[in-house]
């Protein structure tokens, strides 16, 4: 039987899914711990491909720059977590949801400020080459970019499966009073997942720098597709995120192709309305 | 603010309004007030749903731009606009109800993303069916200028118009806060389960008013495109337009009569009149200023511009109490 490109989109598929994968898994841990949906995730990944661009001006190693920008972006999180989302926790649900998107719109226009609209790739990009497997062909920018987000998402949910800080941040997004009761620091922990939530997106950011071009509105467009992915999944889930993003990196990638590039997103957003009609709270996640 | 208070204020904003757009021949200025009252109207409807009622919506501009393709569509065929005017409103308020009809079962973000698949969904659509001018939009006929076409020469005229919806939505908005749905819609928002358990049919009070939001943004829909004469999908429908509008809903205070004209007055006189004075838009520094104040309020008063408005009253209430013996 003649398959056609059919093994080739669904490997690009996965591929495209993984890098939501690390977006998502951010987004979804964030929520998780402490109940906040950040809208300026996606300005976020504009900002790690922006530091990836600036590194590799210097003569970092675009490689090298990935656990770089992760790092800094860490320690970003950590602060706008102290400096901003500590103060909006204090009032009504809304101000959150309104405090990150003001950020969303105060990052999208200092990088139009700072940055020009013009779009920004790195310059000599790395693996350039196409390998073959078979009827497959892979280009080898995309694969690293795939499997490097295998990589770190593996890592961080190694960090919340199996170390002490870990299960602290599980503990709180199970039951935060009675957490709080254990005596976990949940200021602390807060900072600590807001931190590795934008980390994952910055390492998610650089590693698209192998494959895209920054621009200061390319964060919408990811975001968007990471919002869907956390709900389509649960919000909170770990595994819902992964599974949502694998998912929608096959919609996505199959219908470009079947039906129409220009249509792709219809179907990722049909699958979403879909789901969560039958399943108000996604597919993994709790009531 | 009793009754009183509201239609004193209301007929102040009304008179001032129009002796601006009759006496006042600064065409910049007067798209800024148009604009402003514009974002007015669609901030109070934004408000409707997802303040009074709680259900956040981020995809507002499926409304908007309802009625903006309305007029466009009718303008193409030499209809008039004052068929367009109800028929993007009846259309937009029958996409809310089955919009609404399966999502009003979906919970906070749950709800807010399927607002923003929906409209996402219709900016597609539109971006890409021949019917609707696909990505290019629509240009629209210049026809005689007058009230029969709704096309005005002067600028003023159009702030007329726009004041006659801004005034229409005030009005319906003091009436919806001391109606029955108005109470079921503040209940709804407290806790579904308590409103639901005294009686309150949640479901349908929802409907109702996204039915009437719907009505709303599509009239401001209509009215902007009769003034702008083109129609574009990433102009009427995309995402950036939800976003300034729900953000217009709450910088100037949820659930309140005033909040969203204040968030407008707000969100034109920074991002587009500050925008305009610091070297147009495109460049940034408009939004720069609008997201960086959005942050300041919302970390100072979370409820907004109108909270802050409360505090101020409630400290001058409390010094004439002092000063009174």
């Amino acid at each position: 039987m003649d398959v056609g490109p059919l093994p080739q989109l669904v490997v690009s598929g996965i591929l495209t899914g993984l890098l939501f994968a690390l977006i998502s898994v951010g987004l979804t841990l964030i929520f998780g711990v402490m109940d906040v949906v950040n809208f300026a995730h996606g300005e976020f990944l504009m900002l790690a491909m922006y530091a990836t661009f600036g590194a590799t001006l210097i003569g970092i190693n675009p490689i090298l720059a990935v656990p770089v920008v992760a790092i800094v972006m860490f320690f970003l999180g950590a602060v706008v977590y102290r400096v901003l989302i500590r103060r909006l926790l204090a009032g009504p649900p809304s101000a959150v949801v309104f405090g990150t998107f003001g950020l969303l719109v105060f990052l999208q226009g200092a990088a139009q400020y700072l940055f020009t609209s013009d779009y920004r790739s790195i310059p000599n990009l790395p693996f350039q080459g196409t390998l073959h497997f078979g009827a497959v062909n892979l280009g080898e920018a995309q694969l690293v970019a795939g499997l490097g987000a295998l990589l770190m998402t593996a890592l961080v949910f190694a960090f919340v499966e199996y170390t002490e800080p870990g299960r602290a941040l599980r503990a709180l997004s199970e039951d935060r009073v009675a957490a709080q009761l254990m005596g976990i620091d949940v200021q602390g922990m807060n900072a600590l997942a807001f931190g590795l939530g934008i980390a994952c997106v910055g390492a998610a950011g650089a590693l698209l720098m192998l494959t895209y071009q920054a621009y200061p509105r390319i964060g919408t467009e990811f975001a968007l597709t990471a919002f869907v992915v956390v709900a389509l999944g649960g919000f909170g889930s770990v595994q819902g995120a992964l599974v949502g993003a694998l998912l929608v990196g096959l919609v996505e990638v199959l219908g470009g192709f079947y039906i129409s590039p220009a249509l792709k997103m219809i179907p990722v957003y049909l699958l979403y309305l879909l789901v969560v009609l039958v399943r108000p709270q996604g597919l993994l996640g709790r009531r | 603010m009793t009754v009183r208070a509201h239609l004193i204020a209301l007929g102040i904003v009304a008179l001032t309004l129009t002796a601006l757009a009759l006496g006042y021949h600064n065409a910049f200025i007067l798209n800024l007030v148009f604009a402003g009252l514009i974002f007015a109207v669609l901030g109070q409807s934004w408000n409707w749903i997802s303040g009074y009622a709680g259900q956040i919506s981020f995809g507002h501009a499926l409304f908007f731009g309802c009625g903006a393709y309305a007029s466009a569509l009718f303008a193409a065929r030499h209809g008039s606009p004052w068929l367009a005017l109800p028929a993007g409103a009846a259309v937009a308020a029958i996409l809310a109800l089955l919009v609404g009809f399966p999502c009003f079962a979906l919970r906070g973000h749950y709800f807010s993303i399927a607002t923003i698949a929906v409209a996402a969904i219709a900016e597609i659509a539109a971006t890409n069916l021949a019917a609707l001018g696909k990505a290019n939009g629509f240009e629209m006929p210049i026809l005689a200028p007058g009230i029969a076409t709704l096309q005005f020469s002067d600028k003023g005229h159009y702030v007329l118009v726009a004041l006659a919806l801004f005034v229409f939505a005030q009005l319906a908005t003091l009436g919806l806060e001391r109606s029955r749905l108005g109470f079921y819609l503040r209940a709804i928002r407290l806790n579904q389960e308590a409103a639901a358990s005294v009686g309150v049919d949640a479901r349908a009070a929802k409907l109702t008013t996204y039915a009437a939001c719907g009505a709303l943004a599509a009239l401001a829909g209509s009215l902007y495109a009769q003034q702008a004469l083109y129609v574009g999908p990433e102009d009427t429908l995309g995402l950036p337009i939800s976003i300034a509008i729900a953000l217009v809903g709450v910088v100037g205070g949820l659930s309140t009569v005033w909040g969203p004209a204040l968030g407008a007055l707000v969100y034109v006189a920074l991002a587009r009149y500050g925008g305009a004075l610091l070297g147009g838009q495109g460049h940034g520094l408009d939004l720069l200023l609008y997201g960086g104040l959005i942050l300041v309020i919302v970390s100072w008063r979370p409820d907004g511009l109108a909270g802050i408005g409360r505090s101020i009253r409630r400290a001058l209430e409390r010094r004439e109490a002092r000063a009174a013996p």
